[in-house]
């Protein structure tokens, strides 16, 4: 097993580094739906170059990444005397992949006891979970989301990066609230949305201490923790930047939605053609629709708080205000760790053709638009509107699978009533 | 009573007036004319008191430099584009468009506020659309616009009394003329101002307004400062035929000259008739002037109104060529530039400046760049160039732009090699506006304002300018200073910007908020229902639920 992942990480940098060698990179680069105003490597450049010269990044509008983002950025370029950059960050990102998944499958259920007799078909079999590592790693490594940020050098790969940490933290290291909480206030720190991680990590140590206390007593000490952290770096931010005005560039950048560039969101063209005065009105709403979901899926979801994480992930990396193939790519590699529920899953083929045909035209429109002039805004509106579409239609139904396979968990594959007749099971 | 007449009659003796026209046969075939006027009144700008008594100063202008405490005022309003390589240089440079920049008096509170107040002030009285010149097209050059007249020490270290702003989309044209004219002591009733007729002025290949307000020395001991209106009004005419007369050209003859002007004279500059004739002026000038300034040697005619017009007479300068003129090239200007846009698609682009030094020495140049939000700067791929090797600039100031906020600001000081071409090249990014940000024609583009070049040349080869201590174009006759700056425009570039669908705004918001709506719905219904077997037993018809709902109630 070992060796099969490991051989799957070393094609997988190979396949990279060999990309690398291609013209693809330059082209990827420049692409909306792969990078964002904010992982932009070209405005990361523009950053350091401003900061070369004594200009603080923040004074202008193109840069928007947090400050030690930037200086870890100077750090890897010191690197790149050493090793080549990119080759660096395929093997950081790889390595971290596969570190995670040696450790995820550990609980996935824990009131075993309480299901049905004969769900033997549904249940989770140890044997499904020592081949999940090599089908995680391998749908990372060869996931052409994953491929085109690691060659755009999108500083998404680092927000993932800082995610992937905090899943490991959070299910490796079960007892240390204090450490996870530090990663979601990383995270919330890079990307924002990352602060609603919160709620699922409380719940996870609700969980794991077997509903010892009320729930609200896991909800004060990991809220109180994480905006002890967040604030505790803003300071670091403050310190090093001297003022308050990288705020608004990072924060105020991504809740304002100042930017409209194209991108895979739903953002962009709706904010576009917006009435100036609904403005500020549908900027909150979109914004708090993107964490909104957080609420009842607590409530659903709170014997499943790592299932809870990961719809989370999704829906905010659907609904955030910059979302790029960088999002996309950590969510799909995930997926596998839902394996068992696929079964459940009505339109996976609908859902894996759209991905298919959205990826494919989303350049193609584009270029139709920009450079050749024959098609406008609205092919490429039409594009993002079904890649979104895409996405929720993959995670409303893998929520419902989930759900649909606890039912049967606690009920029993045979749906019966009590006459003994055979029938379905509906949502009431 | 006698002491008010006396004080009175003081304050009408203290300003002058003087209107100057110069015409300079161009080697194109075009005639450039340049109506100078300069008002010179013996009050301080830094004592609003003195401001009251009126004589030749208009009074309209007086309120608004007092009011937003102003210390120089420097506007053009200008349609067409000025050719170095085919004119050499204009008397004063002006962009395509309008252009202000003003220094404010350092007892000024808050200069930002003053200055959209001052736009404000300065639209309405020039009928131009000044007002646009808000945060977003304005800044603070930090050495390219030194102040022009008499200032303090305080002026020189820093720029926080300065703002600039350009209009490159300004459209000149007679709404604008009208208020012009009306600053001038005789309108355009008599003198030089009664050749001014919108209809033939605008017809012209170049046509620039320009109105300058500065402090200068009152004598030359300079313990005073006295205030210097400039007005001028530069003009390139085709004649098509190379013979020209000002009946030809302005439609009228001159009658009179102005009798509140202490000098009124005509300049024709017949450097060109050395040392062949080719061509003849009519009627003969009063006075030939040769005139050596630094390396350059011209020859002017001279032609006082006062004498011309004598005894009722009319006048008409015309200038009439023996034989077919041959259209030639000038002699290179010094210093030239050249802008334009690189690159294709709507979503990167690039700017080159290709600026040419024809001198046989180094040359140390000023460069400033104003870029638009929308149009993204990249400081990172600013690159000066001299036929292939970098060129190491000596400072660099470049201000960021913040979007929807203030323009991307550039300013770099360099060295010119003798005999070469320096290119200046960066990259920019296309923004995404909102609809309601496009103007009504989305689709002809963005105009992005001159470059503006600034230089101090030691000849003064091809280029009339008046020196530094008066803007009267005789004081240039007699001027023996060794250095001249000159100031150069580049053109205006035209980008065009992405565009998004403007008939839709309903749909897509329709749209977009269905998508929203699917996941909403999707999981509300998921997480508040939940999986039960369907029971067709207890399955109720419709009517059966219609009559649940009133056995409950």
């Amino acid at each position: 097993m070992a060796v099969s992942v490991v051989f799957c990480i070393i094609a997988g940098v190979i396949c990279r580094l060999a990309l690398f060698q291609t013209d693809l990179p330059i082209w990827l680069e420049t692409k909306n739906e792969v990078v964002t105003p904010i992982t932009a490597w070209e405005r990361v450049e523009e950053g350091l170059a401003l900061k070369k010269s004594m200009v603080s990044p923040y004074t202008g509008d193109v840069f928007h990444e947090v400050q030690p983002i930037n200086s870890l950025i100077h750090l890897i370029l010191f690197l790149k005397e050493l090793s080549d950059f990119r080759t660096f960050l395929v093997l950081l990102k790889t390595i971290f992949t596969y570190s995670r998944l040696k450790s995820t499958p550990k609980m996935l259920h824990l009131d075993v006891k309480k299901y049905s007799v004969n769900v033997e078909d549904v249940l989770l079999k140890s044997k499904d979970l020592r081949s999940l590592p090599l089908i995680v790693v391998a749908v990372h490594v060869f996931n052409p989301y994953s491929i085109s940020i690691c060659l755009a050098k999108s500083t998404a790969v680092l927000s993932n990066l800082s995610i992937f940490i905090f899943i490991i933290r959070n299910i490796y290291k079960l007892d240390n609230l204090l450490l996870t909480t530090l990663f979601i206030a990383v995270s919330t720190y890079q990307s924002f949305y990352p602060f609603i991680f919160c709620l699922p990590v409380a719940s996870y140590f609700y969980h794991v201490s077997f509903h010892s206390a009320a729930i609200i007593k896991h909800y004060i000490p990991s809220f109180g923790l994480f905006l002890f952290w967040f604030m505790l770096l803003l300071g670091i931010s403050y310190s090093i930047e001297g003022s308050w005005t990288f705020l608004y560039s990072t924060y105020g950048f991504i809740l304002n939605v100042p930017d409209l560039s194209p991108n895979v969101g739903v953002f962009w063209y709706f904010f576009t053609e917006m009435f100036e005065h609904f403005r500020v009105f549908f900027i909150c709403i979109f914004q708090i629709n993107s964490v909104i979901y957080s609420i009842p899926l607590a409530v659903k979801l709170k014997r499943s708080p790592v299932f809870f994480l990961y719809m989370m992930i999704f829906i905010t990396s659907i609904f955030k205000s910059y979302p790029s193939y960088g999002d996309i790519g950590l969510c799909l590699s995930l997926l596998p760790l839902w394996k068992h529920t696929f079964s459940y899953m009505r339109n996976l083929f609908v859902v894996t053709c759209m991905y298919i045909v959205c990826t494919v035209f989303a350049p193609i429109l584009y270029h139709l638009w920009i450079y050749a002039g024959s098609a406008n805004a609205n092919f490429y509106f039409a594009i993002t509107l079904a890649f979104s579409a895409a996405q929720i239609f993959l995670v409303t139904d893998l929520l419902f699978a989930f759900l649909r396979r606890e039912y049967d968990l606690y009920h029993g594959t045979n749906h019966k009533l009590e006459n003994g007749k055979t029938t379905q099971v509906v949502l009431e | 009573m006698i002491s008010t007449l006396l004080g009175e009659s003081v304050a009408i003796l203290v300003d002058s007036h003087v209107e100057e026209l110069l015409i300079k046969p161009l080697p194109s075939g075009h005639v450039y004319f340049h109506f100078q006027f300069t008002t010179k009144w013996d009050e301080s700008l830094d004592q609003p008191d003195s401001f009251k008594h009126y004589g030749l100063f208009p009074k309209s202008l007086g309120d608004v430099l007092t009011t937003y405490k102003v210390q120089e005022l420097h506007l053009s309003q200008t349609q067409g584009l000025w050719h170095h390589d085919k004119w050499g240089y204009p008397v004063t440079s002006a962009p395509p468009g309008a252009e202000l920049w003003v220094w404010f008096q350092p007892t000024i509170t808050n200069i930002d506020e003053t200055w959209s107040e001052l736009v404000n002030a300065l639209s309405g009285h020039f009928c131009s659309s000044l007002n646009f010149l808000d945060s977003k097209s304005t800044v603070a050059p930090r050495w390219s616009f030194r102040p022009h007249g008499v200032a303090s020490e305080g002026y020189s270290s820093f720029s926080r009394f300065i703002r600039y702003g350009a209009l490159p989309r300004e459209i000149v044209c007679t709404e604008n003329l009208t208020p012009w004219k009306k600053l001038l002591p005789c309108n355009t009733k008599v003198g030089l101002g009664s050749l001014f007729k919108a209809i033939k002025l605008y017809d012209a290949n170049y046509h620039s307004l320009g109105l300058h307000v500065r402090p200068v020395c009152r004598n030359s001991e300079c313990k005073e400062t006295s205030i210097e209106l400039s007005q001028s009004l530069s003009v390139v005419f085709d004649p098509v035929t190379s013979n020209w007369s000002l009946k030809k050209i302005f439609g009228d003859f001159l009658s009179s000259r102005c009798p509140l002007t202490t000098s009124s004279k005509i300049f024709v500059d017949i450097t060109s008739n050395l040392p062949d004739p080719i061509f003849t002026l009519s009627p003969e000038a009063d006075s030939i002037k040769t005139v050596k300034r630094g390396d350059d040697t011209r020859q002017y005619a001279v032609y006082d109104i006062g004498l011309q017009t004598a005894n009722g007479r009319v006048f008409n300068i015309a200038s009439r060529y023996d034989k077919p003129l041959e259209y030639t090239d000038i002699v290179k200007p010094p210093v030239s530039a050249q802008r334009f846009i690189t690159g294709y698609g709507l979503e990167k682009g690039g700017v080159t400046s290709l600026i040419y030094n024809n001198l046989d020495s180094n040359l140390t140049v000023i460069y400033m760049e104003t870029l638009p939000w929308f149009t993204r700067f990249f400081y990172k791929s600013l690159t000066l160039s001299n036929q292939g090797t970098l060129v190491q600039p000596y400072k660099i100031n470049y201000i960021p732009g913040k979007d929807r906020g203030r323009p991307y600001h550039l300013e770099i000081v360099f060295r010119l090699r003798a005999n070469s071409v320096t290119k200046i090249s960066y990259d920019f990014e296309r923004a995404f506006l909102k609809w309601t940000e496009y103007p009504p024609d989305a689709n002809h583009g963005f105009y992005i304002g001159s470059a503006i070049l600034s230089t101090v040349l030691p000849t003064s080869v091809n280029y009339t300018t008046p020196p530094q201590y008066s803007t009267v174009l005789e004081n240039s006759f007699k001027d023996d200073s060794e250095s001249y700056f000159l100031r150069l425009h580049t053109e205006t570039l035209l980008v065009s910007l992405p565009t998004p669908d403007f008939s839709m705004p309903y749909n897509v918001i329709c749209l977009a908020c269905t998508v929203v709506a699917i996941a909403f719905g999707s999981i509300h219904n998921l997480t508040t229902r939940r999986f039960t077997l369907l029971d067709p037993s207890k399955k109720k018809g419709i009517l059966a639920k219609i009559k649940g709902l009133f056995k409950r109630s």
